[in-house]
C-alpha cells in the first residue's frame, strides 16, 4: 500500500473531478475533491491529504495561488500539477509550474497509469 | 547640368546681343569722334595754310611794290639799288634783294656794293618759271648756300615784256612765326613742306631742307590734301591732316599724336565698356537672383521628393510665387499624402495580419486546451469503466461522463467544421420567406423551456418583420448572440431582445448588462478566433468562432452585424440588420409578441431592496400585477386592502417573521385561496418543512432564479 494514500483532486471541471476520484479510488487511494483553490484549502484543513493533484486554470483562486497557499500552510504536501495548456502560447503554464518547484507535472490528457506511476514515484 | 547655371546662361544669352550692339555702337562712336577731330584738324590745317599763303602774298606784294619803282622803269639801276637797299632794311625777314635780267644775267645784290660781281644764280627752275608764267613764284628751300633760303621771285613786266626778275631771299625759319601763331597744343607738330618734300619750317623745329618722314611723303604723293597715320621724324606716331597750297605748292601738315586721338577714343571706349560691363554685371546679378528664385524651390522640391521616398513629410517653406512651381509643390504634397496614406494602409494591413496570426496561435492554444480537457476526462472515465464492476455506481457515473464529454467535444468540433465551411463559402442558403420575430420568439421559448434562461431576466419586444432567408442559419445567428449575452452577463441581470422593422430593414438587437466590451474590440471581435481578454479561469470559455460565424452568416444574407458598448462593465448591444421583404398574403396573420401566463395579483413582502426589485421586475415581466411591501405589517395592510392571488414572503422580516405573516394571511377572510410562497436564504430540508407547516404552498431559496419563480407561479393552481 502506498503510504501517501490520501489525495486531494482540485479541478473546476466536475467530470474531471469525478473521473479522477473514481479511477484513483479504484487504485486504492482515499480521494477528496475540490472545485477551486479556496475550497481545496478548506477541505485540506478538515481532512488533510498527502498529495495535491491540481489543475492550473480555475475560478476564484487559480492553481498558482493554490500551490502557493499549500506550500506555506502544508509544506509536507506533495504537489502534482495537471493542465491542458498547449505548447503553442503563453497559455502553457506547465513549465512555469515545474519552475516553482512542484513535485510533478502531467499534461492533459494523460493515462491514469501515468498518474499512478507519478504518485508511486513520489514515495 | 544644374538648373541654376542653366538659367544664368539663359540670362547671359539674352544679354549677349545687347553686348554686341553696344560694342558696335562703341566702334561707331569712336569713329565718329575721330572724324570730328579729323575734320576739325583739317580746318585748322587749312587756316594755317591760309596764314602761310598770306605771308607769302605779303612778300610778293612788298616785292611788287618795289618793282613798280620809277627808277626801274627808267632803268636807273643805281637809284633802284639804293631804293631796294632801303626797302630791304625795312623788311626784317628779307635776307637780300637781287635783280636779274630775264635773260638770267645778274644786275645787283643789295648785300653787295652796286657794280660788284654778284654770285651765280641758284634755283634756276623757279626763276625760269617766274619768267615763263609772268607770275610771282616761290621756290623750294635752297640748301646750296651757306644757309637755307627760299627765293621769292616776281617778274617785272615793262611794255608787256618780262624785263627783269626781282628776287627776295627769305630765311625759311621766318615762316615759324606763322606756324607758332596757330597756337597748337605743345605735343602737336606743325610743319611746312616744300614741293621737294623737305621742311621749310617746323614747330617743334627741324632743320630747313631736311626731308620729311617717309609716311608724310608717301601720303602727299598719294593725294594733295588728306590725312594719314604715320610717324614723325622724332618717331612719334601721329595722325596728320595736310593741305597743299595752290599758291606756293607747299604742303602744311599738323601732326596730332596718336596718343591724343586714341586717348579720346579710348576714353570713349572705356566709358562705353564700363557702362556695358556694369549693365552686364547687373544683368548677371539679376539673372542669378531670378535663377535662384526658380532654382531654390525646384531644388527644395527635389529634396522634398527624395524625403518623400524615405517616407518623410513633404514641406517646402516657400514655393516662390511662380505658378508652375506652386502647382508642382501642391501636386507633390498630394502625391506625398497619397504615398503616406498607402504606407499607413500597408502598416494597418500588416498589423491586421499580425493580429490575425496572433489570434490564430491563441486559437490553436485554446483549441488544444478545449479538446484536451474533455479528452482527459474521457481517458479517466474509460479507465474507470475498464476496472469498475459493470453496473456498479462508479461504472454508471463514468458512462455519464463519457456521454457528456463526447457530446461536448462533438459540439466543439461541429462549431469548427461549421465555421470552416462558412468561411470557405461551402454553405448554400436555403431561403424562404418567414417572420423573423416569430423565429426569435420560438427560439426564446425553446430555451426557456429547457431552462437555459433561468439564471437571467430575458425579455423580448417583437414586431412582425419578414425576411427572405435561411431559417436554420438565422437561428444559428440568434442562438450564438443570445448564448454570448448569457455567457457574459452575471446571473440575475437582464438580457433584452428586440426585433422589428426599421425602414426597409429587419433589425434584431440583443442587449445585455454584462461585462461590456473593451474599447477597440467592437470591430475585431467578429474576426475568426478573436476573443475578449479573459482571466485564467476560462469562465466564459469557447473557441471564439461564434461571432465570426454570426458575421459571415449575416453577410451571406446581405446584412450585417455590429457591436456597441458603453465600456467594460456597462453591457453590450449586438445589432443584426437584414434586408426585409413583404410577407406573402397568407403569412401576414397577426403575431402575438410573447406568450404570457394568466395575469395575477401578486404581493411581495421583502425587506431587501434588491431582492424585492428583482422579484417585482420578474413578475411584472410575466404580466402579473405586482404590489410590494418592506415589512410584515404593511404587507398585511396591503393584503387587507385587496386580497392578492399570490403572496411572496421573506422569512427574515424586520418586524414579524415570514411564518407569522403567512399564518395571519391564511387566517384572514379569503386567505385560504391565496398562494403563499416562502423566500429564504436557507435551503435545508428543515427550513422547507417549517415553511409548509406555517401554511406556505411553496418555498424559494435566495437567490431566486426567474425561471424557478415562473415554475413556482405556474405550480400554484
Amino acid at each position: 500500500m502506498n503510504p501517501l494514500q490520501r489525495l486531494l483532486v482540485v479541478d473546476d471541471d466536475a467530470d474531471m473531478r469525478l473521473t479522477l476520484k473514481l479511477s484513483l479510488e479504484l487504485a486504492g487511494y482515499a480521494v477528496e475533491v475540490a472545485a477551486n483553490g479556496r475550497e481545496a484549502l478548506e477541505v485540506q484543513r478538515m481532512r488533510p491529504a498527502n498529495v495535491l493533484i491540481t489543475d492550473i486554470f480555475m475560478p476564484d483562486a487559480d492553481g498558482f495561488e493554490a500551490i502557493d497557499s499549500f506550500r506555506r500552510e502544508f509544506p509536507g504536501t506533495r504537489i502534482v500539477v495537471v493542465s491542458g495548456g498547449a505548447q503553442f502560447s503563453k497559455r502553457d503554464y506547465l513549465p512555469d509550474a515545474a519552475l516553482i518547484g512542484v513535485d510533478a507535472t502531467l499534461q492533459k490528457p494523460f493515462e491514469i497509469d501515468a498518474l499512478l506511476q507519478t504518485l508511486q514515484s513520489l514515495t | 547640368m544644374r538648373l541654376h547655371p542653366q538659367l544664368s546662361l539663359l540670362v547671359a544669352g539674352a544679354v549677349a546681343p545687347v553686348l554686341v550692339l553696344a560694342m558696335v555702337a562703341g566702334v561707331l562712336l569712336v569713329r565718329h569722334e575721330r572724324q570730328t577731330m579729323q575734320s576739325e584738324a583739317i580746318g585748322r590745317t587749312r587756316s594755317a595754310m591760309s596764314a602761310v599763303d598770306a605771308e607769302v602774298r605779303g612778300h610778293f606784294t612788298a616785292i611788287q611794290a618795289l618793282a613798280s619803282s620809277k627808277a626801274l622803269e627808267l632803268s636807273d639801276l643805281r637809284a633802284f639799288y639804293e631804293e631796294a637797299q632801303r626797302v630791304a632794311r625795312g623788311q626784317s625777314d628779307w635776307l637780300t634783294v637781287r635783280l636779274a635780267l630775264a635773260t638770267e644775267s645778274q644786275v645787283f645784290d643789295t648785300t653787295i656794293p652796286f657794280g660788284n660781281d654778284v654770285p651765280p644764280m641758284k634755283d634756276l627752275g623757279s626763276f625760269r618759271l617766274a619768267v615763263a608764267s609772268r607770275q610771282p613764284v616761290v621756290s623750294d628751300v635752297d640748301t646750296s648756300g651757306a644757309r637755307p633760303t627760299v627765293h621769292m621771285r616776281v617778274p617785272v613786266v615793262l611794255d608787256s615784256v618780262v624785263r627783269y626778275v626781282l628776287t627776295v631771299q627769305v630765311a625759311p625759319e621766318s615762316f615759324k612765326d606763322v606756324l607758332r601763331a596757330q597756337h597748337l597744343p605743345e605735343s602737336w607738330v606743325i610743319a611746312l613742306v616744300d614741293r621737294n618734300r623737305r621742311f621749310v619750317a617746323r614747330v617743334p623745329p627741324a632743320a630747313s631742307g631736311r626731308p620729311v618722314s617717309d609716311t608724310f611723303r608717301a601720303a602727299i604723293n598719294r593725294s594733295a590734301n588728306g590725312w594719314f597715320a604715320g610717324t614723325t621724324i622724332e618717331g612719334t606716331r601721329t595722325y596728320t591732316p595736310y593741305v597743299t597750297s595752290e599758291l606756293s605748292g607747299w604742303v602744311l601738315g599738323i601732326a596730332i599724336p596718336a596718343a591724343t586721338v586714341d586717348a579720346a577714343a579710348s576714353r570713349t571706349v572705356i566709358g562705353m565698356g564700363a557702362g556695358v560691363a556694369a549693365a552686364l554685371a547687373l544683368a548677371l546679378i539679376l539673372g542669378w537672383y531670378m535663377a535662384r528664385r526658380i532654382a531654390a524651390p525646384v531644388a527644395a522640391l527635389a529634396a522634398a521628393t527624395e524625403a518623400m521616398g524615405q517616407g518623410k513629410d513633404v514641406r517646402v517653406p516657400d514655393p516662390a510665387r511662380i505658378d508652375e512651381i506652386v502647382q508642382l509643390h501642391d501636386a507633390l504634397r498630394t502625391a506625398a499624402a497619397a504615398v503616406r496614406e498607402r504606407s499607413d494602409l500597408q502598416e494597418r494591413e500588416k498589423a491586421a495580419l499580425q493580429a490575425a496570426d496572433r489570434a490564430k496561435d491563441e486559437f490553436l492554444a485554446m483549441l488544444s486546451h478545449e479538446l484536451r480537457n474533455p479528452l482527459a476526462a474521457l481517458t479517466a472515465a474509460a479507465h474507470v469503466v475498464k476496472l469498475a464492476q459493470p453496473g456498479s455506481e462508479a461504472a454508471v457515473k463514468a458512462r455519464g461522463v463519457i456521454e457528456r464529454q463526447t457530446k461536448h467535444m462533438a459540439r466543439l468540433i461541429g462549431d469548427l467544421l461549421e465555421i470552416s465551411r462558412v468561411a470557405m463559402g461551402k454553405v448554400a442558403l436555403e431561403r424562404e420567406r418567414f417572420n423573423l420575430a416569430k423565429m426569435v420568439a420560438d427560439v426564446i421559448n425553446v430555451w426557456r423551456a429547457s431552462g437555459r434562461l433561468e439564471r437571467h431576466f430575458v425579455s423580448l419586444g417583437a414586431k412582425a418583420v419578414w425576411v427572405d432567408a435561411d431559417r436554420a442559419r438565422l437561428e444559428q445567428v440568434f442562438s450564438n448572440l443570445l448564448d454570448n449575452a448569457l455567457k457574459f452577463t452575471p446571473p440575475g441581470k437582464r438580457v433584452n431582445v428586440s426585433v422589428g422593422p426599421e425602414r426597409d430593414q429587419a433589425v434584431l438587437q440583443i442587449s445585455d448588462e454584462g461585462e461590456g466590451l473593451a474599447p477597440g474590440m467592437n470591430e475585431r471581435m467578429f474576426d475568426l478566433f478573436v476573443q475578449g481578454e479573459r482571466g485564467l479561469d476560462r469562465a466564459a470559455g469557447g473557441l471564439g468562432v461564434g461571432l465570426a460565424l454570426v458575421k459571415r452568416l449575416t453577410e451571406m444574407h446581405g446584412g450585417g452585424v455590429s457591436a456597441a458598448s458603453g465600456g467594460p462593465g456597462k453591457g453590450a448591444t449586438f445589432t443584426v440588420t437584414l434586408p426585409s421583404v413583404q410577407p406573402s398574403a397568407e403569412q401576414a396573420a397577426p403575431f402575438e409578441s410573447a406568450p404570457r401566463g394568466a395575469a395575477r395579483q401578486v404581493l411581495i413582502v421583502e425587506d431587501n431592496d434588491d431582492t424585492r426589485a428583482m422579484l417585482h421586475e420578474a413578475l411584472a415581466f410575466s404580466g402579473h400585477d405586482v404590489r410590494e411591501a418592506r415589512d410584515g405589517a404593511s404587507g398585511l395592510a396591503l393584503a387587507a386592502e385587496r386580497a392578492p392571488d399570490v403572496a411572496l414572503i421573506d422569512i427574515g422580516l424586520p418586524d414579524l417573521d415570514g411564518y407569522e405573516v403567512a399564518r395571519r394571511l391564511r387566517a384572514a377572510p379569503g386567505g385560504r385561496r391565496i398562494g403563499l410562497v416562502a423566500i429564504t436564504g436557507y435551503g435545508q430540508p428543515e427550513d422547507q418543512k417549517r415553511a409548509f407547516e406555517a401554511g406556505f404552498d411553496a418555498h424559494l431559496t435566495k437567490p431566486v432564479a426567474p425561471e424557478r419563480l415562473k415554475q413556482v407561479m405556474a405550480g400554484l393552481r
